[in-house]
């Protein structure tokens, strides 16, 4: 549809090149190697000091059998043998899975939604825009105090308001069958004012010249929607889907310990909160890398297929 | 610069009610996602026998929360730790960050696919499973308990590197291509155009990353030990103990942690949601 | 050592000190090993004390008790050459990711405070200098049982400070509101369940509270229940006796409470008992003694009674007792100097060590004490006076037996059934059971210490 999103002119050769004799096309393309080397220097080197060493670290730690006071003893596939026998963690990644598999697509959809909101021409919307990201500003503690709150089995405003549609109160945290729906409800309440940030700054990249045709061309908002906002949006789409699925299964430790602590009977125990409880509670750094390692792995064939769908999120469809 | 996709062919009145609809799904959802907030805030007035008691507004209005966190405890301190950390990350972070954006966007070089991957990969890494061994990085660079161990280490992370990326990408070639065939050097086209074209996502991203290392703790509580480092959120954590919890001063606490938030959102946002001025361009 | 892997285990145990060991033995890492070394070594000889008791704490209750910390380590420095610097972890991260992260990178610290709970992973990771050469003989019987649950082989590893019995707190405006009076005070758990059921119909607020997050808290808690009826997870000869009708009695009465309403699924004011007492949003909550002092200075007019737990039918009384305890690392640059210092702060017979426990136990804390001396010294002081205290010191602490040392795996089985039954509603045989097993399955393969 055009160069905004997509990358079609880039896979062309640039028009420029073919103008120059061959030697300083070598030289230019050279300068670029160049010039990307060190652009991705300062970041190159933090990674790979602060975060991929670490992380090489970890995994060599998955081998040993750690007593968690710096005695290291090497067993192999020993921890990831225990793993595959150890029925919390299949009980952990039970719970995760269906933790991300509600909790992406609701968050998705909420703002994407707010986003396009946001968009609109109305009275005080920057006021609306503030009040939606508020949530994201306090911290997941003080975020998790404040649900308990509210879901407070004697004085919670939760229990008021099922209560004025005849719903008899509830345990929200306690109630195995609710707690990780309730979890869920926070999460994104807390999370929907960050992405609904990101989407609007994707929104914004799509030119209105083509809303203004559309509407001359008498489209309604739907079509619109579905002929230009959908496609154009997908770098941001594709961006916003995959942090959230790598939040849902990486970063949600924090409010699920402040919440629940991993209760009731295990409901909102999420692989995470497992690695931390078996990293930070009972010393056993060793199997925490290993059942880490793997979680990496799981996520890094997930992002694969992702990646392979959407050709790497550059939808370069002409190349 | 914002676009209105629903007011096509429509009368005056249809228009002002599904505008005066949107309006009002406006003001709910705001209010739906405030409330939690301004609950916090009426019960930091409240004292701890009645800060849990559910009700909307303190029966016993009292400053004293406040009081107690001015002056019973460090956080002027706290707070000045938390800023400097915060904004010296989110400054060298959206620079290197950028800059490593415009290179995998922009730029053609042998493995630039791999090392998005790599850089890519680092975003699944599980920040509790690499805390040991981070630490005993920073400690082997001699940087533990001191703002450089508290900081430099969190200034890398792809999220930002991801979303310039996915930014830069739908940047339109033509302007680039142009200023190279002048003789413009990379650095200068980076600095000259993809800088200040990317001012919008550049002031979201700020806004995020001041925000997330406003709210630290597991990492300023490991890698520091000093109580001159103690961050805002390491501080209002010894408000529990092992025998209570005075969630009233956290309360207080998070509420004025929450307005040096307040004010730099509200002072980005209307660059936050600018569009970029490419229109021209085509 | 503990060992959880089957068969792959190496049979020689390698000891590196120092976090990047791991990876020098794959072979990546040399420059990063060199150079490790306990902090200790680096500040001079100064030896860390870890604790969680804060100077600048909002609780005056809290800042008395830092200065308690504060005034034993200025005594040891007047008076030895090797100094002691205290050291504030914030409570509620003190026994998580700091302390894991120090010691697991060999920074840990020299003398620090530890949680019964813990004490077996401290001491078969090898982590606990032995306190016993820096203890006078005498001391070690003035302390007789509290102490059994940290010796092994004989030898001490960990000197408690501090006995805290577990008992049910009520609150006596809810108490009357329903209609109760001091008569009422139930000795039985159908009582209890009686008088939590009309605490939550008309004492507004509820009935019964039993912890309900899980953790080792939690099972604390929950352990006396089973003792009544004659119960144990393991038996003096460390079999497994889990699937018992006492065990399964015990998750019957949490499953009952909940089931019926009496007691909540979440603790009521996010788990701040004092604030939930003031604004009588809970007519019960079983909890220790460290709340007199908590309600003393933090809610002086709060009217509550104390009662010690009911019994079952033909069971006999019984409470959960923890309590903290100085502990000295062998990973400490001055190990022995460390291990010296516990032994004489609380370890001796002399004046000033007991006298040490008595003002933690019942100046600045309200705690029954570990030592007997202590205990007699205290309450010729007026220590025990307050009926509070008396009732604890006289009727609920006898009959306690210490906070059990189980590894992670046994607390996990058994938070599991509680969890289980008491929120997850499942049926007690079947959890006792299954705890049963993975207990019976795990303690095959354990090789540490003994867990009774």
């Amino acid at each position: 549809m055009s160069s905004i999103a997509t990358e079609r002119q880039q896979a062309a050769a640039p028009p420029a090149a073919a103008e120059h004799p061959p030697r300083r096309r070598l030289s230019r393309k050279h300068r670029e190697w160049i010039a990307a080397g060190l652009f991705l220097l300062p970041d190159g080197l933090g990674l790979s000091v602060f975060v991929i060493l670490p992380m090489f670290f970890s995994i060599v730690l998955s081998f040993f059998q750690v007593s968690g006071f710096g005695s290291y003893e090497w067993i192999g596939l020993g921890n990831y043998e225990r793993m595959f026998n150890d029925p919390y963690f299949w009980s952990s990644m039970w719970v995760t899975a269906k933790y991300v598999v509600i909790m992406v697509p609701v968050l998705f959809v909420v703002s994407l939604g707010l986003g396009i909101l946001m968009k609109q021409k109305l009275p005080g919307m920057a006021v609306y825009r503030t009040a939606l990201f508020m949530p994201y500003m306090l911290s997941l503690v003080v975020a998790g105090l404040l649900w308990k709150f509210m879901f407070d089995e004697q004085t919670g405003v939760a229990n008021k308001i099922v209560g004025a549609f005849g719903i008899s109160p509830q345990s929200w945290l306690g109630d195995p069958s609710l707690a990780l729906y309730s979890v869920i409800l926070v999460t994104v309440w807390y999370m929907m004012g960050y992405y609904m940030i990101i989407f609007l700054a994707g929104l914004n990249e799509i030119p209105k010249e083509y809303y203004e045709a559309a509407k001359i061309d008498g489209a309604s908002p739907w079509t619109s929607f579905r002929k230009i906002t959908w496609p154009l949006l997908r770098p941001t789409s594709f961006f916003v889907l995959i942090m959230t699925t790598v939040a849902a299964i990486t970063g949600t430790f924090d409010l699920v310990y402040s919440l629940t602590a991993g209760g009731p009977a295990n409901g909102t125990a999420v692989a995470m909160f497992y690695i931390y409880q078996q990293a930070f509670v009972f010393g056993e750094y060793g199997y925490a890398s290993a059942l880490g390692t793997f979680l990496v792995l799981i996520m890094v064939v997930l992002s694969w297929v992702i990646f392979k769908l959407t050709k790497g999120g550059r939808f370069d469809d002409g190349e | 610069m914002e676009s209105d996709t629903v007011t096509t062919g429509m009368t005056p009145r249809t228009r002002f009610g599904k505008r005066g609809g949107l309006t009002i799904v406006g003001i709910v959802l705001s209010l739906v996602s405030l409330f939690p907030i301004l609950w916090a805030i009426s019960s930091s007035f409240k004292t701890r026998a009645t800060v849990t008691d559910g009700k909307l507004l303190p029966n016993d209005f009292t400053w004293e929360n406040f009081r107690y966190v001015f002056t019973e405890v460090p956080f002027g301190r706290w707070l000045l730790n938390s800023f400097i950390m915060a904004a010296v990350i989110t400054v060298a972070a959206l620079f290197f960050h950028s800059m490593a954006a415009y290179a995998l966007a922009r730029l053609k070089f042998p493995g630039r696919d791999s090392i998005f991957a790599v850089i890519f990969s680092t975003l699944l890494i599980t920040a509790p499973v690499v805390l040991i061994p981070l630490f005993i990085i920073v400690r082997q660079l001699g940087m533990l308990d001191s703002y450089a161990g508290l900081i430099i280490p969190l200034i890398f992370n792809a999220f930002g590197i991801f979303l310039l990326r996915q930014f830069y990408l739908g940047i339109p070639k033509e302007l680039e291509e142009a200023a190279i065939v002048d003789g413009c050097g990379y650095w200068r086209v980076y600095w000259n155009i993809i800088l200040p074209l990317s001012r919008p996502i550049l002031s979201a991203l700020a806004v995020f990353f001041f925000l997330a290392n406003w709210n630290q703790f597991a990492w300023p509580l490991v890698s520091t030990s000093s109580t001159d480092l103690t961050v805002t959120q390491v501080g209002i954590s010894s408000f529990t103990t092992q025998y209570g919890a005075n969630w009233n001063y956290i309360l207080a606490a998070a509420v004025i942690a929450v307005i040096p938030m307040l004010t730099l959102f509200l002072i980005f946002q209307r660059q936050m949601v600018e569009s970029i001025k490419t229109s021209g361009l085509k | 050592m503990l060992r959880h892997g089957k068969g792959a285990v190496a049979p020689s145990r390698r000891r590196i000190l120092g976090g990047a060991a791991g990876l020098a033995a794959a072979g990546a890492t040399g420059p990063l090993v060199s150079g490790c070394g306990g902090p200790a070594k680096a500040e001079g000889g100064t030896l860390k004390f870890w604790h969680f008791y804060d100077s600048a704490s909002s609780d005056p209750a809290m800042r008395g008790q830092a200065k308690w910390f504060d005034d034993v380590i200025r005594d040891w420095n007047a008076t030895h050459d090797v100094k002691v610097e205290p050291f504030f972890v914030p409570g509620t991260s003190y026994q998580g990711s700091k302390m894991v992260t120090a010691f697991a990178s060999g920074t840990g610290p020299d003398i620090f405070l530890l949680s019964p709970g813990d004490f077996l992973r401290y001491q078969n990771g090898g982590i606990l200098a032995d306190l016993t050469p820096h203890m006078d003989r005498a001391a070690v019987a003035d302390y007789g049982t509290s102490l059994t649950s940290r010796v092994v082989e004989g030898k001490v590893y960990a000197l408690p400070m501090e006995v805290e019995p577990l008992a049910i707190f009520y609150n006596v405006r809810n108490w009357e509101k329903a209609g109760l009076s001091e008569a009422d005070i139930p000795t039985t758990w159908d009582g209890l369940l009686d008088a939590g059921d009309k605490l939550r119909a008309k004492g507004g607020g509820a009935g019964l509270v039993f912890e309900t997050d899980p953790g080792y808290y939690q099972n604390f808690t929950w352990y006396c229940w089973m003792w009544q009826g004659g119960g144990d997870v393991l038996d003096k000869d460390g079999n497994v006796t889990f699937d018992s009708k006492a065990a399964r009695q015990g998750l019957s009465l949490w499953q009952d409470a909940v089931r019926h309403g009496i007691a909540p699924r979440t603790k009521p004011a996010a788990g701040d008992q004092l604030s939930a007492f003031k604004a009588g949003q809970a007519g019960m909550w079983q909890s220790g003694i460290w709340m007199v002092n908590t309600f003393k200075v933090g809610a002086p007019e709060l009217e509550y009674g104390v009662f010690k737990l009911p019994t079952p039918p033909g069971g006999r009384y019984s409470t959960a007792v923890g309590g903290w305890s100085f502990c000295a690392s062998t990973q400490s640059s001055n190990p022995d100097a460390a291990a010296e210092f516990c032994g004489w702060a609380l370890g001796r017979m002399n004046k000033k060590s007991v006298d040490r426990t008595v003002s933690w136990c019942t100046g600045v804390k309200s705690d029954v004490s570990p030592r007997a001396s202590a205990l007699k010294a205290a309450t010729a002081k007026g220590g025990y006076d307050s009926w509070a205290m008396k009732k604890f010191k006289n009727e609920i602490f006898p009959g306690g037996r210490p906070e059990p040392r189980y590894p992670p795996v046994v607390y996990k089985a058994v938070s599991d059934a509680i969890q289980a039954t008491m929120l997850g509603g499942k049926g007690v045989a079947s959890e006792a059971d299954r705890a049963a097993q993975t207990i019976e399955a795990y303690m095959k393969s354990y090789q540490g210490a003994s867990l009774i």
